[in-house]
């Protein structure tokens, strides 16, 4: 137990020390900010371009913006704050095969599996900090400009979009247990996501793939409801497990 | 007691057959060196050692207990130094000690003593930087103190010394003769006065198999030709000697050598008596470690 907490505390000593934390975090937030930012000033930007959308005939009349604008921004960001973190926290294995820092820890006895453990952790938390802080920033812009009440299944909705996150971090821990370089965790996470797009071009399979939970658009207008994302749910769930199940003895067998 | 045994090991790389049924035996509170090539299959050995290489075939116990690949139990007993020793660069030496004593499970107040003790054991506990910014001999001198953290029972150096320069590698040496007390140490190497200097044990490691093993004085013993070799007063004298023995070389204007298989050294030696030579010196020229490997290596 004391290895675990001794590993997990160097985990975050190294996100806080290497910045990567406070980068992470700094996106996030921006993002936050920029979510309801942009639905401000749409109005003002459709006026400044009034004129010459005038002479192309067309004519732009009283605009209107509520929070409904904010969230459809929020969920149209959320995956370019996740390819972010994922780009920065893709190495968290790899650098250690690379560096051959893992083997003086576990030629003292750390037992394999809690390297996997501590690591995956630090991804859940890191993940979780960066999107509640950059939702939670949106929520407090949206209540104090408009009315957060517009947008439909919100909370649900959020949890989606998360645990589509915890999806992919199981990717990034399966894959880098399985493979040795960086290339090959962004290639594998990448891939299967990519795949998922694919398949979802068949309307039919689209709902019991994990990449319907970030549709959270349709969520929060009304167009499809709760009960539409019970089985991918389910599904991403299970992968997630299961992904997260088999890194500790695909680890455990690893040439290091 | 045997600290570490191995017996009959086999791994391949692809097509290369890097360890060909090697056996090992390696004694408690002996300073062993293990003396091969680059390429030998030494740091294969030593990772398989640690269990984290896979042998293709062969067992290999340490302090008794079977190793098995993938599982770190017998490495309670063992401290390893790598040959390039990479620690976490955002840390301390200090920091870094301390968290190694965290992983092996030691009490806060004897990690701090420990820590504290191995910093100044090698001139590290006036060091407050980050590791990112050490020399390769101050990085393989926190190498050895996390090796003895947890007081192993053996201590496994890869080259330890390969990289380093004279005083580096002195320092090194003088660490590991003054932990022999407490541990067992295997340590490769291919500079062989490193050898001469400290090892009890020796063993050469040549195509995937030990083809010699044991204290260097009996291998060197083992492996000699009797050869004597006689340094006489003036150039005379060795003139006389050639003339009165045959076979006898002159490797210098007074000095010759003869094998033992040739003459009886007693005959030579009433021969100069009778004759009157001034002798000067006689000795058994001793044959370093280094010919010994090139001789049994090339075969």
């Amino acid at each position: 137990m004391n290895a675990l907490i001794a590993f997990i505390k160097k985990e975050f000593f190294e996100q806080i020390r290497s910045n990567k934390l406070l980068i992470l975090l700094m996106i996030f937030f921006a993002f936050g900010i920029m979510n309801p930012a942009i639905a401000k000033i749409t109005p003002w930007l459709l006026e400044m371009l009034a004129d010459s959308l005038a002479e192309s005939g067309m004519t732009v009349t009283g605009v209107t913006v509520s929070a409904m604008d904010s969230w459809v921004q929020f969920f149209k960001n959320i995956p370019m704050a996740l390819i972010a973190f994922v780009l920065m926290e893709s190495a968290i294995f790899t650098k250690e095969y690379a560096t051959g820092t893992l083997v003086l820890s576990l030629t003292k006895g750390l037992a394999r599996y809690k390297v996997v453990i501590s690591k995956t952790a630090v991804l859940l938390f890191t993940w979780s900090a960066g999107y509640f802080l950059c939702y939670g920033i949106t929520y407090a812009y949206n209540a104090y400009f408009w009315d957060n009440a517009v947008a439909k299944n919100l909370f649900f909705s959020i949890v989606c979009q998360w645990l589509f996150g915890i999806f992919i971090i199981a990717l990034m821990v399966f894959f880098s247990t399985v493979s040795t370089a960086n290339t090959g965790v962004l290639l594998g996470t990448g891939g299967t996501v990519f795949a998922c797009y694919l398949i979802g071009l068949v309307q039919k399979a689209n709902k019991y793939l994990p990449t319907m939970l970030m549709d959270g658009n349709s969520l929060i207008h009304g167009t499809k409801s709760a009960e539409e994302y019970t089985a991918a749910i389910i599904i991403t769930a299970a992968i997630t497990l299961s992904l997260f199940a088999a890194s500790i003895p695909v680890f455990n067998k690893k040439r290091l | 007691m045997e600290m570490l045994r191995i017996e009959g090991l086999y791994k391949r790389f692809g097509d290369k057959e890097v360890l060909r049924g090697l056996e090992l035996s390696v004694p408690e509170h002996s300073i062993f060196g293990f003396i091969g090539k680059n390429g030998a299959g030494k740091t294969t050995t030593m990772k398989t050692v640690l269990g984290l290489l896979k042998a293709d075939m062969g067992e290999i116990f340490v302090n008794g207990e079977r190793v098995l690949y993938g599982k770190t139990d017998t490495n309670r007993y063992v401290g390893y130094l790598p040959d390039v020793p990479e620690f976490y660069s955002f840390m301390t030496a200090k920091e870094y000690l301390r968290f190694c004593g965290e992983i092996t499970g030691m009490s806060q107040k004897e990690n701090a003593s420990r820590t504290d003790a191995l910093l100044s054991l090698v001139g590290l506990s006036k060091e407050t930087h980050r590791i990112a910014g050490f020399s390769r001999g101050m990085k393989q001198r926190l190498g050895i103190a996390q090796a003895l953290l947890n007081k192993p029972k053996l201590l496994i150096c890869d080259e330890p010394t390969s990289a380093l320069d004279p005083v580096g590698r002195k320092e090194i040496l003088d660490i590991l003769l003054a932990v022999k007390e407490q541990t067992t140490v295997l340590f490769s190497t291919h500079i062989l006065s490193d050898v001469e200097r400290i090892c009890t044990d020796v063993a050469f490691l040549n195509e995937g198999t030990a083809i010699l093993q044991g204290k260097p004085a009996d291998i060197k013993g083992g492996l000699q030709t009797k050869e004597y070799r006689i340094e006489t007063k003036g150039a005379e004298g060795t003139a006389l000697l050639q003339n009165a023995f045959g076979g006898m070389r002159k490797i210098d204007e007074n000095k010759i050598i003869f094998s033992e298989n040739d003459h009886d050294l007693s005959d030579v030696l009433r021969f100069m008596a009778d004759q009157r030579i001034a002798l000067l010196k006689m000795d058994q020229p001793e044959k370093s470690l280094e010919e010994l490997f090139l001789e049994v290596t090339k075969k």
